[in-house]
């Protein structure tokens, strides 16, 4: 069984490598829809893309861990974000980290802007992401994910 | 007198979705005219006459950066940085949204003017819909036969493609941007030489900004000579501005260069938010300069001789109630994440600057930060390898010399 869902996967990685052409502009276009299929990622895939692009693993490795939408370790299952930059942060957005933090006892990762500043505080729940949030609307939002 | 309008004329008339509604307001008129009436010298010529500069926030003389890239011979290519991640900033997004089409008809233009025959639309890994909008418009004005083999039937061929960045904020700085597409870390590599001689694979590349290029059809329809006559001598034209924070009506305007903030503010934005009280102004996103009331009459403009660099044209209205605390640390923070790691001032001197910002929101500041401070803003400034660092501490200098943060 467990043999199985190797292959599937490897099959699934290498569906993935062939939509691209192997040069290297096609490297970071591949590492962020591998990135977005299995969450991250791992060994087995850097391997994969080193052998289809003909570089070293290690070349992989380097261009993936430099992106952050690019991750390179597994996730946690709800990766709640909240836009911490200057727009932001003047409409409250770190009242509003705190306030997950304390209630919900998850970290919150700050991240940079989105271009969304006219509707801000932006908080991206895995992915998806809410604008004009307030300390009593994140409660709601956050429910349906735990 | 009218406001001039360029980039926003037909904001909000049109259909961005609809290649239609362009056309019927007179869209790819300069790509006609262009092909059927003009040559590359004489386009390159009116270019320069209008003293566009470039909008990301340096301000280089775009004509002649074409004419650089033109001179030249081989294989050239033309990228269109919309890898915009300044805090505060929404324009190149906006012009997406807006009116596509525009930009698109600008791309394919200067393209063709430096004799590219690739273009690449590097796009904010984030911009997901505005990626999609884009998508739509290059599919319609293709057919069209606006783009791709024999362009209206002429001899000019041109390709373009969208790359999609992957959220880093460095990218925006054009050798990084070049190494994102090589598949490479999205890290500045050092100038000379320029992307103008040796960019993208080792060819000459002209990149400009979307709202740079936004201009450009404009400029082709109704000449340099008219453009160079709006907003202020040093770099004419119309910029976008971005006002938020405590003002009456934030927004997206588009104002002639050389306009003083406190007219922004009062004339198009609606004034101070009622009820608060102005502190301080911060112009050009999180590595922007700070100014004080007094200070508002600063003319908005490029060049070495401005008062205030205008950057990206976010202006950031703070008011009394705002915590400086959280400010520090809003600027330090994002500095210190988006610092890529290169050279050791910036990647170590963004790092001390937020673990001390944090220890002046908890009020353990102790003497040696404080002196810390001056040797650290003093080293970004002055040793950093590329543009992000030399201004990571711009906004935290400005805070303490103006008196905003004390101790």
């Amino acid at each position: 069984m467990k043999h199985e869902t190797y292959n599937m996967k490897q099959k699934t990685i290498q569906k993935i490598i062939l939509e691209f052409e192997p040069e290297m502009e096609n490297l970071l276009p591949a590492l962020k829809k591998i990135s977005a299929v299995f969450g991250y990622v791992g060994e087995k895939e850097a391997n994969a893309l080193a052998d289809y692009f003909g570089v070293p693993e290690s070349k992989v490795f380097e261009t993936a861990s430099f992106y952050d939408e690019i991750k390179t370790e597994k996730q946690p299952e709800i990766l709640i974000q909240v836009c911490s930059s200057a727009n932001c942060a003047v409409n409250d957005s770190f009242s509003i980290i705190k306030e997950i933090e304390n209630s919900f006892k998850i970290k919150v990762q700050e991240i940079s802007c989105l271009g969304r500043c006219a509707d801000g505080p932006i908080m991206v729940v895995n992915g998806k992401i809410y604008e004009k949030v307030t300390k009593s609307s994140v409660h709601g939002i956050l429910e349906e994910y735990l | 007198m009218k406001k001039i309008k360029i980039i926003t004329e037909h904001w909000g008339k049109i259909d961005p979705l609809k290649i239609e509604d362009y056309l019927e307001v007179g869209g790819y008129k300069a790509l006609e005219e262009f092909i059927l009436g003009m040559d590359r010298a004489g386009a390159l010529g009116e270019i320069k006459k209008s003293g566009l500069c470039g909008r990301g926030g340096a301000g280089f003389p775009t004509g002649e950066k074409f004419e650089i890239v033109a001179s030249q011979i081989g294989k050239k290519y033309f990228i269109c940085n919309l890898d915009e991640s300044e805090p505060g900033t929404y324009k190149d997004r906006m012009i997406c949204d807006k009116n596509p089409h525009l930009l698109l008809e600008g791309i394919i233009i200067s393209a063709l003017i430096v004799g590219a025959d690739k273009a690449y639309i590097y796009i904010n890994g984030n911009y997901q819909k505005q990626k999609e909008i884009l998508e739509v418009a290059l599919l319609q004005a293709k057919k069209k036969k606006f783009w791709g083999n024999k362009i209206l039937e002429s001899d000019y061929s041109l390709k373009i493609e969208i790359y999609s960045g992957a959220g880093a904020y460095i990218c925006g700085e054009e050798t990084a941007l070049i190494n994102s597409i090589e598949g490479n870390r999205g890290e500045p590599k050092l100038r000379p030489p320029y992307p103008t001689g040796c960019g993208l694979f080792g060819r000459p590349t002209a990149i400009n900004n979307a709202e740079t290029i936004s201009n450009i059809p404009w400029i082709i329809l109704n000449g340099g000579e008219k453009y160079s006559k709006i907003g202020s001598k040093n770099s004419p034209g119309t910029k976008l501005f971005l006002l938020n924070g405590a003002v009456e009506k934030p927004g997206i305007y588009e104002a002639p260069t050389g306009i003083t903030v406190r007219k922004l503010i009062d004339e198009y934005a609606g004034g101070i938010k009622k009820g608060k009280e102005f502190w301080f102004a911060q112009i050009g996103g999180a590595c922007g300069k700070l100014l004080l009331e007094k200070e508002l009459k600063a003319k908005m403009e490029f060049g070495k001789a401005c008062q205030c660099p205008l950057g990206s044209g976010s202006i950031l209205v703070i008011d009394k109630s705002v915590n400086i605390y959280d400010l520090l640390i809003s600027w330090t923070d994002f500095f210190r994440r988006e610092s890529c790691g290169k050279c050791v001032p910036c990647r170590e001197g963004t790092f001390r600057l937020w673990e001390i910002a944090k220890r002046f929101k908890d009020g353990k500041i102790s003497e040696r930060d404080k002196e810390a401070i001056q040797d650290i803003l003093w080293t970004l400034e002055r040793t950093t390898f590329c543009p992000l660092g030399k201004f990571a501490g711009t906004a935290f200098r400005d805070a303490i010399t103006k008196n905003i943060l004390t101790f």
